[in-house]
């Protein structure tokens, strides 16, 4: 009748209701699937039955020698068997022993919580940082983002140095900045920025330009190199300051801003760096919208316009970039990030209302000193 | 009627845990991070398990998916509010003062009552899946009452320079005691944080003699050698404030009526639990790191140095056989493999043990309510402690 081991085996038996400890006497009633333990309570009370079926161990126990039981479900009910021999034995005759209990409708809750994490988190940074940072950029004050654009410039050149403590070479030959002042006395002329424009020319091999909030612009020396007259260097100025006037970097800045938080708290502390990088690499290849683009373009084929200087080389320099880099670029370059180069060239060329005939905006030695501004 | 004390031993294996720390590991590292929920449950259920007053484990009940499922419920509210509150810092920061210092620091300051809240939280979620004999331990929902006032208490300490911390420990200890159930029963926190003060008298002299060697630089730089003395009394001194008020706020507490504590964990039993514990982990390293060098040797001197020369490895690197993200692949596993080796070992070597030491000298006194205690409530907490999992607010299990 009984499989149990001859003498009696007691055991600690917990009803989950109190915090009593009952020391009880068990006794196996068949096998597998349709056998049961019984729990001789002591004085004479009801047995407790608990079929062999349901009977589960309590997994990861430090104590290797006995066994924890509990019930399949969430029955609070623990049977602790210290005897070696009984644990082994319970652990051999109960067909579920090591079976989890399932958790209701557990994998579609986790997908459903998955998704809304995901959807909620993308929403605060690509749709709520972004109509806020935008909303912010117009108000903020001059003097505010002129401070908000010497501080990214110095993470800036400090991200495009060689190593961590060494900040991108601010190049400052005299020739090629004084023949930089002169071009940018004759653009700025046709401009109606409420503060000056601080030029930098970084010595880095990239061929691209971009602008930051409060009126710096950033030149390449790979940009210097790459164009072919000053006039494109120019427009190219000029798409820059076009940036500038409508506060581009600005939202772009306070977007990072909000997002870079986001950023660290998902990917742990390490990310810390790898935020500020991001924010680098969102400021340098400057993606923006077609819109913003296009707005640039006409506010530098404006402004070359009121200086008397032609549009038709920003043009060709846009061409030269499409067919030296194609329209999607791992250079990150900011002027050739967009597709359709070929429209906007075309664009530049019908604005031109200047034609051949110009004061050149630099004479051809001071173009040298200008491509030279580097060494 | 039961013992009228019940004494606790410990039951783990160095053997068991590095087995389940090393599994458990390595699914979390193949999982990219995603098994850590699941690793820290069942290490918890293993060192709960452990811990057995009276004879009877304690039991962790959580569970994996409930962490993760509380991880992604507060990313997604700390992204809320880190996004938009930084956001807002960096304008009014460049608005006002025109530089970005005040939003760093206010994002900082912002983040403390989080922090805080977080703590609570994940202290509700631990006692809320903890049983003993099946009934289940408890503590009131109170995290931002919590939260404030830990603040003010941190406030005061760091303003008298640490003179304030016995206070502080004993008040928010309090608070947390207060609320804390076991079953239908309550514990409370008895006693005066200026009874704390004659175990903090080391760290008090720790205390001023930095401050005595700091001012003393004024004077004469030769006044640094001072730190020599000061800065390990001070090390000491906290230790002992830490472990010694431990002890004595114990002693201190009760449940239900009668119910009372013993514990009695040694100072010098802990700092060399932690110093011959990180010997150990170092000289198993060590150990590690040269088996490796003498596989790599027996390899070379097997296939023949000139396969390994600088030519052939550059060679290698040149035609594509050993690309750069195969080079980067291996150094991050690399990394990795280092950080969770030496993390399994900080379990094995100075997490177990001092556990072991503070259950050990744990005892439970007039038990014989014990039986008259009932069961309470399940606490549902949706959001387990993801606050804390999510700011990576670090409990060593
Ligand atoms: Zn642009």
């Amino acid at each position: 009748m009984t499989d149990t081991p001859q003498t009696r085996i007691f055991a600690d038996y917990m009803d989950g209701e109190s915090a009593r400890l009952i020391r009880v006497s068990l006794r196996v009633e068949g096998k597998a699937a349709t056998g049961a333990l019984w729990l001789e309570l002591p004085d004479g009370k009801t047995p407790v039955r608990w079929a062999l079926g349901e009977l589960r161990r309590v997994p990861d126990q430090a104590e290797a020698n006995s066994i924890m039981l509990r019930r399949a479900g969430d029955d609070p009910a623990r049977l602790k068997v210290s005897d070696h021999d009984m644990a082994t034995y319970l652990a051999s005759i109960c067909p579920n022993i090591s079976r989890r209990d399932k958790t209701p409708s557990l994998w579609r809750r986790l997908t459903i919580l998955t998704s809304a994490a995901v959807a909620s988190v993308a929403l605060i940074v690509f749709v709520l940082v972004p109509v806020l940072a935008d909303q912010l950029a117009l108000i903020l004050p001059t003097k505010g983002e002129q401070a908000l654009g010497d501080a990214t410039y110095q993470q800036i050149r400090q991200a495009l140095g060689k190593d961590a403590n060494t900040a991108a070479w601010e190049c400052n030959n005299p020739a090629g900045i004084a023949a930089l002042n002169k071009m940018m006395t004759r653009l700025q002329v046709g401009s109606n920025l409420p503060y000056n424009i601080r030029l930098h020319v970084l010595d880095h091999k990239m061929v691209n330009a971009f602008a930051l909030p409060g009126g710096h612009i950033v030149l390449f020396r790979g940009l210097l190199k790459d164009a072919k007259n000053p006039e494109e260097v120019a427009g190219v100025i000029g798409h820059e300051m076009g940036h500038v006037e409508s506060r581009d970097p600005t939202r772009l800045a306070l977007r990072s801003a909000g997002s870079i938080g986001v950023l660290g708290l998902m990917f742990g502390d390490f990310a810390g760096g790898a935020a500020v990088l991001f924010l680098t690499e969102q400021l340098i290849s400057a993606q923006y919208s077609q819109g913003a683009e296009a707005r640039a373009d006409v506010y530098s084929q404006n402004l070359l316009a009121a200086t008397a200087l032609p549009s038709a080389p920003m043009g060709d320099f846009f061409l030269r970039l499409k067919s030296k880099y194609g329209d999607t670029t791992g250079l990150a370059s900011h002027m050739a990030s967009h597709p359709d180069l070929k429209g906007r060239a075309d664009k530049a060329r019908a604005a031109d209302t200047v034609g051949d005939t110009f004061v050149p905006v630099l004479n051809a030695r001071e173009w040298r000193d200008l491509q030279a501004v580097c060494k | 009627m039961e013992n009228h004390t019940l004494k606790t031993d410990y039951a783990g294996k160095r053997g068991a845990l590095f087995k389940l720390a090393i599994k458990t590991s390595l699914l979390t590292v193949l999982t990219l991070g995603i098994y850590r929920f699941w690793m820290k449950t069942r290490l918890r259920r293993f060192y709960w398990s452990a811990i057995r007053p009276g004879g009877i484990p304690l039991e962790y009940t959580g569970t994996g998916v409930e962490k993760l499922m509380g991880f992604l419920i507060a990313v997604v509210f700390l992204s809320f509010y880190i996004g938009i509150v930084n956001l807002l810092l960096v304008f009014v920061s460049f608005s006002l003062i025109n530089s970005n210092l005040a939003a760093y620091a206010l994002s900082f300051v912002g983040l403390i009552p989080i922090y805080f809240y977080a703590q609570y939280r994940a202290r509700r979620y631990v006692l809320a899946r903890t049983r003993w004999r099946t009934m289940r331990f408890g503590i009131e929902a109170a995290a931002w009452p919590y939260a404030w006032r830990a603040m003010l208490h941190w406030l005061a300490t760091i303003l008298t320079l640490g003179l304030l911390l016995p206070r502080q420990i004993f008040w928010l200890e309090k608070f947390r005691i207060d609320r804390t159930w076991f079953g239908d029963q309550k514990f409370t926190q008895e006693g005066r944080w200026t009874q704390l003060l004659p175990i903090a008298i080391h760290m008090y002299i720790g205390i001023g003699l930095t401050i005595a060697a700091t001012a003393g630089l004024w004077i004469s730089p030769a006044s640094a050698s001072l730190f020599l003395l000061s800065v390990p009394w001070l090390f000491f001194g906290f230790v002992h404030f830490q472990i010694q008020s431990f002890r004595f706020l114990a002693r201190q507490k009760r449940l239900g009526a009668n119910i009372r504590f013993v514990a009695e964990p040694r100072t010098w039993r802990v700092i060399r639990i932690y110093i011959f514990g990180g010997l150990l982990i170092w000289l198993s390293v060590l150990a590690v790191l040269v088996g490796l060098g003498l596989i790599v040797g027996l390899v070379v001197s097997r296939v023949g140095p000139e396969v390994f020369s600088s030519q052939n490895l550059q060679g290698m690197f040149a035609d594509g056989t050993a690309s750069k993200p195969l080079v980067v692949a291996a150094s991050i596993i690399a990394y990795f493999a280092f950080f969770i080796f030496s993390g399994v070992l900080v379990q094995i070597f100075i997490t177990m043990p001092k556990l072991a030491h503070y259950a050990r000298t744990l005892r439970v006194l007039n038990t014989a309510e014990l039986a008259l205690i009932r069961q309470r409530p399940r606490d549902e907490m949706s959001s387990a402690e993801g606050f804390a999992e999510a700011l990576d607010i670090g409990a060593a299990i």
